[in-house]
């Protein structure tokens, strides 16, 4: 990898070709001043490429002077060889020596968490979809061979696959004496293996050959987004994964307000409705994509909360909400994708992976299948930074979980400016301790539209460092920095100027997103906690975690640890695993054995109720607080803060 | 064989602060439960302080007015009544005049109020506000630089005026009793907050709010016990500040020590409930290791004093 030297700061780092400067400058913590988000209009990043080869791009933000002495813009300028990168005094906004040398906030590079080495997380199972098809070719009925259809047709499965005893649909019983007439004898019959005691059952049957064409879904069915993958169940290929926002969000941002929804006059029918349609789009877009038929997808597993499964089925849901919050069903039955309204092949199934209790869903049983949590020796916390803040704790022996209910703050609901980690959204935010100015960039670096999850962190761990709010969050005003401001009765940081920002308004931060924002990460923080405390066991007891959920690509653990979201946990300990709850789903479409693995953990997981808890609230107050009220559990913090609070305006006392 | 009692050494103790000029009366100190003299150290035990309003009080108990009805629109021979007669420890003058609800009493008349009476007793005095958060911030601020020198305590400082009062104890070498609703957490946070802002640990106490018998004491117990614990065993020092217990509002607002003996018979004789109700409740924070008390009634005050004495010899 390249390596990216910086001076006068005279720090380096490596970084894959084709970075950017700017992301290598956040790397190696030297302050760049950047507000546009890194579309190359601010101008602001203006640096000198001393030595080496970059990928540069044309701007008329450098005068042809400039161009000629070697300037060029950091966020639109590509690494492509070892570089030295000199910043001029007017980038770094910095005017003193001592300002520069006081900088340094490198981010170590092993704290980014990545999904590397996932298929270390998948384990050995034994690969071996439910479904199969299997094409024959059946010697017609005579006068002296007279078995009836079904009978022939099981000799033939029996005779040439080894096919043993098996049901049959009832509607693939009433179209079986034409169709195998028409297809003259030559059919692909489609059978599912039963699960549960169940016998296996034939679903379909289909002219001609198609044993080679054999699909399935896996679905992760989210209270905001739903991702649907197609995979090839001969190969185990995947053929394409898409996403889309759950169009029940229309109907209430979380679970609670879904199910009040429900309760309303067909507003389950709505709701079971709206997420078929969103399903059925992303399927017609996965068809679209990859030329498969529709009628070759045999078999759909989808992973979702409780809640969401719930709705999904068109169940009522209505006493998940009120105490004791007790589900209609954990175990989900294998049923028909046309119950269900889902458009795949006449008689595809469609299995839901269980879930442990009302807060406790699929989704989790889902993760910790795919993550190998209940197979590990080493005790992991494997946690879901949702809306709903599920997290278990065990390994192969015992699995405790719980849901903190931490809220969409860090999806970027209930916050001014928030949204969802898609392109325009601030990502990643530095401030620079000596000017308060911020250095931020967004993914697809165009315009920012607004923050999402990962930049949160990343903002309120600035704002907190900088010392610009104090531990409950609220801005020092004293400081009179123009971007540290009040407005509408509140204090506020703006990020971005309005004739910088996409919407074309002050992208803030408010007092009250902060409030938001601390409330979720001190319930994740008081849910860890409090299995802990459950468990009598110390915070180093824990020997690896795994963080699964949608915050943007570019959550740092430092960032995560400095707000109080997580203990400090090192870096090698911390695994970011992205959609755990899809990748379930896929394993247990694909082998049979995952599938009792999860029904496994759905029944052996215990779940602990936090509402009732009552060292909860306790936890969660003293999490309340920056990073947490016993500083103690936060050493490193501790010493981050005391390096860099206090910084602006003491230049003159100095 | 004789039995040798066990007895735990506590690794915390709580911080010692010295209140007043003329007569200073210390608080805190002790590195043991309260009234565990067998264990440990307690070289003061609990202190009362004893109410004095800035404005004449309105519909309070007939047992009240028996006592103090004669100085209670004259805060200075209140004050001194209290310091003289009845054996406070210290006095709290209660600046209710100053809400803006209420009288809203200018801080400069406020300033005259307290001048008066700090220069009229010699033993501690403790200035607490109306509870409005803005209007106490200007009040105290004027308060502490008024009684600059005389080592009163300016209080409280809530999560929303924290920074202005405890700059003008800061300023004005006053100390300041930081007030937060019944939780331990948000006691320890407030007290991080305030020493942040530059106040010195030895200038800061405790309230963290009370309720009267009947009426949440069971947690508020717990709350205090609590912070006394994390004091001692696991040397928390953002919670080794002494503790003020602010009950005699509380319990003279409750029905119990109000109601006639006409209204509720079933309750005996008025004059000696309520009483009851604030000595029940004095004792039960003070178990629970409150180290100042502040109180209302004498007899209440004289009870608790006795109280004190037999648990100590």
């Amino acid at each position: 990898m390249p390596k990216v030297y910086f001076y006068p700061d005279n720090r380096g780092v490596e970084v894959e070709e084709g970075e950017n400067i700017i992301r290598a400058a956040m790397l190696a913590g030297v302050h760049i001043n950047a507000s546009c988000g890194g579309t190359g209009t601010c101008g602001k990043c203006r640096v000198v490429v001393d030595k080496g080869e970059t990928i540069k791009h044309a701007t008329a933000k450098l005068t042809p002077e400039q161009v000629e002495q070697g300037y060029v813009l950091a966020c639109t300028t590509q690494v492509k060889s070892d570089i030295e990168v000199r910043i001029p005094v007017e980038t770094q906004m910095g005017d003193s020596r001592a300002a520069l040398e006081r900088e340094h906030r490198p981010v170590s590079r092993g704290s980014v968490l990545t999904s590397k080495d996932l298929s270390e997380l998948f384990g050995d199972f034994d690969l071996e979809p439910a479904t199969h098809r299997y094409y024959i070719e059946i010697a017609p009925p005579t006068l002296e061979d007279n078995l009836s259809d079904l009978e022939r047709l099981k000799r033939e499965l029996t005779r040439t696959h080894k096919v043993g005893e098996f049901t049959v649909d009832l509607d693939c019983l009433r179209r079986m004496a034409v169709r195998l007439r028409e297809a003259d004898w030559k059919v692909t019959a489609t059978i599912m293996e039963g699960a549960d005691g169940e016998c296996p059952r034939l679903i379909r049957l289909d002219s001609g050959d198609r044993a080679q064409t054999h699909y399935g879904l896996a679905v992760d069915i989210g209270t905001t987004s739903v991702y649907v993958e197609l995979i090839d169940l001969n190969t185990r290929e995947s053929l394409g994964r898409v996403s889309e926002y759950n169009a029940q969000v229309s109907s209430g941002e979380d679970i609670i307000s879904r199910i009040v929804y429900s309760l309303k006059n067909d507003g389950l029918e709505r709701l079971q409705s709206l997420v078929v349609q969103t399903i059925n789009g992303l399927i017609d877009r996965l068809l679209d994509k990859t030329g498969v038929q529709r009628d070759d997808i045999v078999y759909m597993v989808a992973a979702g909360n409780t809640t969401m499964v719930h709705l999904f089925y068109g169940i009522n849901s209505r006493y998940i909400r009120e105490e004791p919050y007790i589900p209609t069903v954990n175990f989900t039955p294998t049923v028909k994708a046309s119950n269900l309204g889902i458009k795949i092949a006449d008689g595809a199934r469609i299995y839901c992976i269980p879930g442990r209790a009302s807060y406790v869903g699929g989704d989790i049983t889902s993760g910790l299948l795919a993550s190998g949590v209940y197979k590990t020796d080493k005790l992991t916390l494997y946690i879901d930074v949702g809306t709903n803040g599920e997290m278990a704790l065990g390994n192969a022996e015992w699995l405790l979980s719980c849901a903190c209910s931490a809220g969409p703050a860090f999806e970027g609901g209930s916050v001014k400016h928030g949204m969802r980690a898609v392109k325009g959204a601030i990502e990643t935010v530095r401030i620079s301790t000596e000017t308060l100015e911020p250095m931020i960039l967004t993914i697809g670096q165009t315009k920012p539209k607004g923050v999402c999850g990962s930049g949160l962190i990343d903002t309120l761990a600035e704002l907190f460092l900088t010392g610009i709010i104090d531990e409950r969050g609220k801005f020092k005003l004293e400081l009179g920095h123009p971007r540290i401001r009040e407005g509408g009765g509140q204090g506020e940081y703006v990020l971005v100027w309005a004739d910088e920002s996409a919407t074309k308004e002050d992208i803030v931060i408010t007092e009250a997103d902060i409030d938001n924002l601390i409330r979720t990460k001190g319930a994740i923080y008081a849910g860890i906690t409090t299995l802990l405390d459950s468990m009598q066991m110390p915070v180093e007891a824990i020997e690896r975690v795994l963080i699964a959920g949608g915050f943007g690509r570019y959550l740092e653990l430092d960032q995560a640890i400095t707000i109080g979201l997580l203990p400090e946990f090192t870096a090698e300990q911390v695994m970011y695993v992205g959609n755990g709850s899809l990748m379930g789903a896929h394993l247990v479409l694909l082998s049979q054995s995952a599938r009792r693995s999860a029904k496994d953990i759905a029944q052996r997981m215990t779940y602990l109720e936090l509402s009732t808890h009552p060292g909860f609230m306790d936890n969660y107050v003293s999490a309340l607080f920056l990073p947490h009220t016993d500083i103690g559990a936060f050493p490193l913090v501790a010493q981050r803060v005391k390096e860099r609070s206090g910084i602006y305006g003491s230049r003159d006392v100095r | 064989m004789a039995i040798q009692a066990p007895t735990e050494a506590y690794t915390g103790k709580i911080r010692e602060l010295v209140l007043g000029s003329d007569t200073q009366v210390a608080v805190g100190g002790e590195n043991t439960l309260p009234f565990y003299g067998f264990e440990g150290n307690i070289p003061n035990g609990p202190k009362i302080a004893m109410e004095v309003f800035d404005t004449e009080p309105v519909g309070w108990a007939d047992e009240l007015q028996a006592v103090i009805g004669d100085v209670w629109g004259d805060p200075v021979a209140w004050a001194k009544k209290c310091e003289s007669e009845f054996g406070a420890d210290m006095i709290c003058l209660q600046l209710a005049g100053t809400d803006p609800n209420g009288a809203n009493r200018s801080p400069e008349e406020a300033v005259a109020t307290v001048k008066a009476v700090v220069d009229a007793v010699k033993i501690p005095v403790i200035i607490y506000g109306s509870g409005n958060a803005d209007k106490d911030s200007e009040v105290l601020k004027a308060v502490a630089e008024a009684t600059q020198g005389k080592n009163v305590v300016i209080g409280p400082a809530v999560e929303d005026n924290y920074k202005s009062v405890a700059a003008a104890a800061m300023g004005f070498n006053a100390k300041v009793a930081g007030e937060t609703p019944i939780d331990v957490n948000m006691a320890k946070q407030l007290n991080i907050l305030m020493s942040n802002l530059g106040v010195p640990v030895e200038s800061i106490l405790v309230d963290p709010s009370t309720g009267a018998l009947g009426y949440g004491l069971e947690y508020c117990f717990s709350v205090n016990e609590r912070i006394k614990l994390a004091a001692l065993t696991q040397n928390d020092n953002m919670l080794q500040s002494p503790t003020i217990s602010n009950l005699g509002k509380e319990v003279w607002k409750a029905k119990e020590a109000k109601i006639t003996q006409e209204e509720a018979p079933q309750w005996g004789d008025q004059k000696k409930r309520g009483i009851i109700w604030e000595t029940l409740t004095a004792i039960s924070v003070m178990m629970a290791g409150a180290d100042l008390l502040i109180m209302r009634h004498p007899e209440s005050v004289k009870l608790i004093k006795q109280t004190i004495a037999e648990l100590t010899t």
